[in-house]
């Protein structure tokens, strides 16, 4: 038996030089009859209205550029298991060479894709003309890799009626003309005074990266930052004094119990939370779902992020990608991109999902200081993204700790918390070959 | 690829090989009369394993080999064609970041919280509903139905209920039932004094139906006329209890203890829905998912595989060797 | 001394003519304890069901409070309407049928190859069976969760099993079951060698045997077996939604229904109701085959006394 054990170790370390294998896979070339066959994926399920808005754009693709005998294949391959399902499958492609001409990536992937030679650089394949029509793109040292599919923001969900009554007035607040931090916590106390739960910062959604993606403007707008431009050195910025401000905001907003962590996903959606915090995704759910507390727009509004030292707001989505395969004439791959990303599909798309397009020639008419129209300035105006490192996932990781964790913190204790989380950070990072 | 799945082959045929030649020359030596092999019996034997030897091979051994061998490696999920043998790196880091209280140094902390509360309390829980349900009356099918629904049920469902039910809002559900005894309102899961008495409670709740089951079929192999026997002896309730059905029990305890223990090593999928990837709660298993696939480290995810595999094999056997029956 | 009445009593059929007080008393405690024990057990399912009869609004509302669990009666002509998204616009019987399909399959290659092997290992005197044993403890051990990155390169580099073949890739690794081999062997450890014997005797063929000795008189066994690889194929999405190709085009899906289920949980904008109705489809088929199954899984796990 104690031998069976000892061989069998014995082996595996043996093995374990050649375990990795280099098999050249069949490349996504297209077969020889001049036909050129494209294959792209996306992130969502197929059956979704996005899903459904992105087989109808590569369908009419597929009929506009029959002549010229491109013809596109697609997959959907939802991430439903998180990015590291997504990702696996990714790995197994690259393995194989079989990376998709296309693929949608989340805009913080950018670097790590990019860095491991997962997405082509097309920055020189790109007009300036080309360049100026989206809101933002998708680069990584100065490189362009990848253009949004749509553009996400983010602000504050604010219920009229309770903010009448706690006598706010919020009228001169645009995006232009933002409110500051100290403001925010004054609207917030008057929202107590009624006895409702002022604001829902979404703390408590640190199970996803939904907490990362709203809060991380934050410490931004502090002055803070996160990682320096090498995306691998944390200490000294996840932790310096102007970081640390922007977390004194959160914590501020915690111990005056202007938000807490039991806030139900729903309470807003009843009228028992002034304020919440989320992308535009919730615009349609807003105008459909909940009639009894928000007939129409005349009961709800949407706010930008308050600001302290700059303004900041959240930004990024998912974005195409073209894929490192083994296609040499990446030609007909910027066609289907540069279709894809047109204001036509873009506005189709972009009708499905209710979200804002990255292309700036669809013109959607939205009113001036309407939801819509916020986060459309905000991304423009003061969007800033997440940070680009490698080390993207700890970075998320480690901030959504600190998230979850400052209910368990007082004032005095805030500074060494973040230098404690800081170095955290910064093992993970230094892990990273 | 292949080339290493023909290595591992052989050097697993070279194994069994040794084994059975060895086997051979044993039973050669002590020869009895009655006790030899038939020739037509070990190749029937050796044939119908077939389809589990291949089967086996392919999809539960080989995969342990390769993530063995990935320990050894700098493996990142995002650069699968540039895999360096690395030797022991992989183990210095983990060690270091044990001893420096890294994240690994929460993760076996609280494991092992988790370990030490889970396997008794859930393996009691098991116990007492099987007894309950251990009888005649009318009914005790749908209790038996009712105890086992949380094994069924999808993780994410009670996981959901269970962070509403635990709210830290004084309003939360159990937050208003302690309320009524005047407890002041409590932050069940955002407490790291009490988050893993949580994460223990829930996992004992919703794994306990399956012991049960085990616990069931035991009692019910137990001798009828011991317990008249003992009856006649003037044996109350509890003497019974441990005089006839404890013994009952015993062989099947160990089992239930070992696979308990190892779903407890195990734990992540709590952790992971109910409070995310924090310090008070994260576990091994969910360390280890967190760096093999979050942050792409295959290589030293499988390292800390690697130890997880000797911890829990090492404790398994010693339970065995302690907890068994004596031979 | 056994009384009359107490041989009655332990006839199986024996109804007693007058309970005492304080047997009653005992009943009713007994059915309190339990019912409220059964309630704590179940209160997910009774929220599964409840919440997925109720609109986004409906739902919001009850958060939190006692109505979570109860359905909501005042929306009692659309109770259904979340079920009617769920198989109308999301097509989840489609992917239901899958699920059956490959459970069936699995459950079939499961038992016979396991069962063999259990058997080899119960009743075959060969040498080398000290080493597979070992192996079996071995994995029983072992904790799997980094593997699955290997299993993917050996299922789609090694065996080449892409496109349509990926449902082999589904099927395959889940009908070998370490877990089955070990209690296929304890419990046919308990089938007296006789039996066997006597078969044996009359020519019968070792595969015979096991077919038409072995596997009847395991029905707990094979039971118990079967209704734990059902419940271990149906939930799993993990392994299939990474294995298979989505289908893309209008042909027939592959995908079992907990992967659809979880892709489709994944849309933006889908309610919780939709999500609950969901659930408490996939749960149904776990429940009725449980519940059948039932007497037979108890027996199951103890005729061998599980010894390790």
């Amino acid at each position: 038996m104690k031998k069976s054990i000892a061989l069998l170790l014995l082996s595996t370390i043996l093995l374990a030089g050649c375990a990795g294998g280099t098999d050249e896979g069949g490349g996504g070339e297209g077969g020889g009859s001049g036909a050129v066959k494209l294959k792209i994926r996306f992130h969502v399920d197929s059956s979704s209205a996005e899903g459904i808005a992105y087989k109808k754009v590569v369908d009419k693709f597929n009929v506009d550029y029959a002549s010229e005998n491109i013809k596109v294949t697609t997959a959907f391959v939802a991430r439903s298991a998180g990015d590291s399902q997504y990702e696996a499958q990714l790995s197994t492609d690259m393995q194989e060479g079989t990376l998709p001409d296309i693929f949608t990536f989340d805009a913080p992937n950018c670097a790590a894709y990019a860095q491991t030679g997962y997405l082509y650089d097309f920055t020189n394949d790109l007009t300036a003309a080309e360049k100026d029509k989206f809101i933002t793109l998708n680069s990584y040292n100065g490189k362009i890799y990848g253009i949004p599919i749509q553009e996400s923001s983010a602000g504050f969900y604010y219920n009229k009626n309770l903010f009448a009554q706690a006598g706010i007035d919020v009228s001169g607040i645009t995006v232009d003309n933002p409110w500051t931090f100290s403001e925010f916590k004054t609207a917030c106390a008057k929202l107590a005074n009624i006895g409702v739960t002022p604001v829902d910062m979404r703390m408590d959604a640190t199970k996803d990266e939904t907490a990362t993606y709203l809060l991380y403007p934050f410490i931004y707008a502090a002055g803070g930052s996160f990682v320096d431009s090498t995306g691998l050195v944390a200490q000294g910025y996840f932790n310096s004094d102007a970081s640390k401000r922007g977390y004194q905001f959160l914590l501020d907003l915690v111990k005056a119990n202007y938000t807490n962590y039991g806030i139900g996903s729903t309470d807003f959606f009843t009228g028992q939370v002034g304020m919440y915090l989320s992308s535009g995704w919730t615009i349609p759910d807003l105008d459909n779902k909940y009639k009894t507390t928000f007939p129409d727009r005349n009961s709800w509004g949407l706010l930008p992020y308050p600001k302290d030292q700059i303004a900041a707001s959240a930004n990024g989505s998912w974005s195409f990608g073209i894929g490192n395969n083994s296609r040499k004439d990446k030609e007909p791959v910027l066609k289907l991109l540069k279709y894809l990303t047109n204001a036509q599909s873009s506005e189709a798309i972009t009708n499905a999902t209710g979200m804002i397009p990255a292309n700036k020639e669809v013109n959607k008419n939205y009113e001036p200081n309407s939801p819509e129209d916020v986060l459309l300035q905000q991304l423009s105006k003061t969007g800033i993204n997440r940070p680009a490192t490698v080390g993207y996932p700890q970075f998320s990781n480690v901030f959504k700790a600190v998230i979850s964790d400052l209910r368990n913190i007082d004032n005095a204790g805030l500074s060494s918390f973040i230098d404690n989380k800081a170095l955290q950070l910064q093992n993970e990072l230094d892990k990273i070959k | 690829m292949v080339l290493a799945l023909l290595l591992i082959l052989l050097v697993l045929l070279a194994i069994f090989a040794a084994n059975f030649v060895r086997d051979l020359i044993y039973r050669y030596k002590h020869q009895k009369s009655t006790k030899k092999y038939h020739k037509q019996e070990v190749i029937t034997a050796l044939l119908l394993l077939l389809p589990a030897v291949i089967l086996g091979f392919l999809f539960v051994l080989l995969p342990i080999f390769f993530s063995l061998g990935y320990a050894f490696t700098d493996f990142d999920l995002l650069k699968p064609n540039d895999i360096n043998f690395v030797g022991f790196d992989n183990f210095k880091t983990l060690f270091t970041e044990l001893f420096n209280k890294g994240d690994i140094f929460y993760a076996l902390r609280n494991t092992a919280l988790f370990v030490v509360m889970v396997v008794p309390l859930q393996i009691g829980i098991a116990l007492l509903l099987a007894l309950f349900c251990n009888n005649k009356r009318r009914g005790t099918t749908i209790f038996k139905v009712c105890f086992f629904a949380p094994v069924a049920i999808s993780l994410s469902v009670t996981a959901f209920l269970w962070l509403t039910l635990l709210s830290p809002n004084p309003a939360g559900i159990m937050n208003s039932i302690l309320g009524s005894f005047g407890i002041p309102p409590q932050d069940f899961l955002g407490n790291k004094d009490t988050v893993m008495l949580w994460m223990v409670l829930i996992s004992a709740w919703q794994g306990c139906g399956y012991q049960m089951l085990i616990f069931l079929s035991a009692l019910g192999n137990i001798r009828k006329d011991l317990y008249e026997a003992a009856r006649v002896d003037g044996a109350n309730v509890f003497q019974r209890f441990f005089t006839v059905t404890v013994p009952g029990l015993r062989p099947t305890l160990l089992y239930i203890i070992i696979t308990v223990f190892i779903g407890a090593c195990r734990v992540m999928i709590q952790p992971m829905l109910l409070t995310g990837y924090v310090d008070r709660s994260m576990t091994l298993s969910y360390y280890m998912y967190t760096q093999g696939f979050t942050y792409r480290h295959v290589g030293y995810s499988c390292a800390v595989a690697l130890i997880l595999t000797i911890v829990i094999g090492t404790i398994t056997l010693l339970q065995r060797k302690f907890l068994g029956e004596k031979k | 001394m056994t009384s009359i009445k107490e041989q009655l009593r332990n006839e199986p059929n024996y109804i007693p003519v007058k309970k005492s007080k304080k047997k009653i008393i005992g009943s009713i405690i007994y059915y309190i304890v339990g019912i409220t024990l059964s309630l704590l057990f179940i209160f997910p399912l009774l929220y599964m069901v409840s919440a997925s009869t109720k609109t986004p609004e409906a739902d919001a509302f009850s958060a939190g409070t006692i109505m979570m669990f109860l359905p909501d009666f005042s929306n009692i002509t659309h109770i259904f309407d979340n079920y009617a998204v769920i198989f109308g616009e999301y097509g989840v019987w489609k992917y239901a049928l899958n699920s059956f399909a490959y459970a069936a399959i699995v459950i079939v290659f499961n038992i016979i190859v396991n069962g063999l092997a259990g058997y080899v290992l119960a009743k075959f005197d060969f040498p080398g069976k000290g080493f597979f044993n070992f192996i079996i403890l071995f994995l029983i051990v072992v904790p799997v969760e980094t593997s699955i990155i290997p299993l993917y390169s050996i299922a789609k580099q090694i065996l080449g099993l892409k496109g349509n073949l990926s449902v082999l890739a589904v099927v395959l690794p889940s009908i070998i079951s370490v877990f089955n081999i070990f209690l296929f062997t304890q419990f046919f450890s308990s089938i007296p060698k006789e039996y066997e014997e006597a078969m044996h005797i009359d020519g019968a063929s070792r595969l015979r045997v096991f077919f038409d000795l072995i596997l009847p008189t395991s029905k707990p066994i094979v039971a118990t077996t079967a209704v734990f690889t059902f419940i271990g194929v149906w939930n799993d999405y993990i392994w299939p939604s990474m294995v298979l190709p989505n289908a893309g085009d209008d042909s027939w899906p592959l995908l079992p229904i907990q992967a659809a289920l979880n892709s489709i949980r994944s849309i933006e904008n889908i309610t919780n109701g939709e999500i609950m109705a969901s659930l408490v489809v996939t749960s149904i088929p776990i429940f009725v085959l449980y519940a059948a199954a039932q007497k037979y899984i108890v027996k199951g796990f103890g005729t061998a006394g599980l010894k390790m």
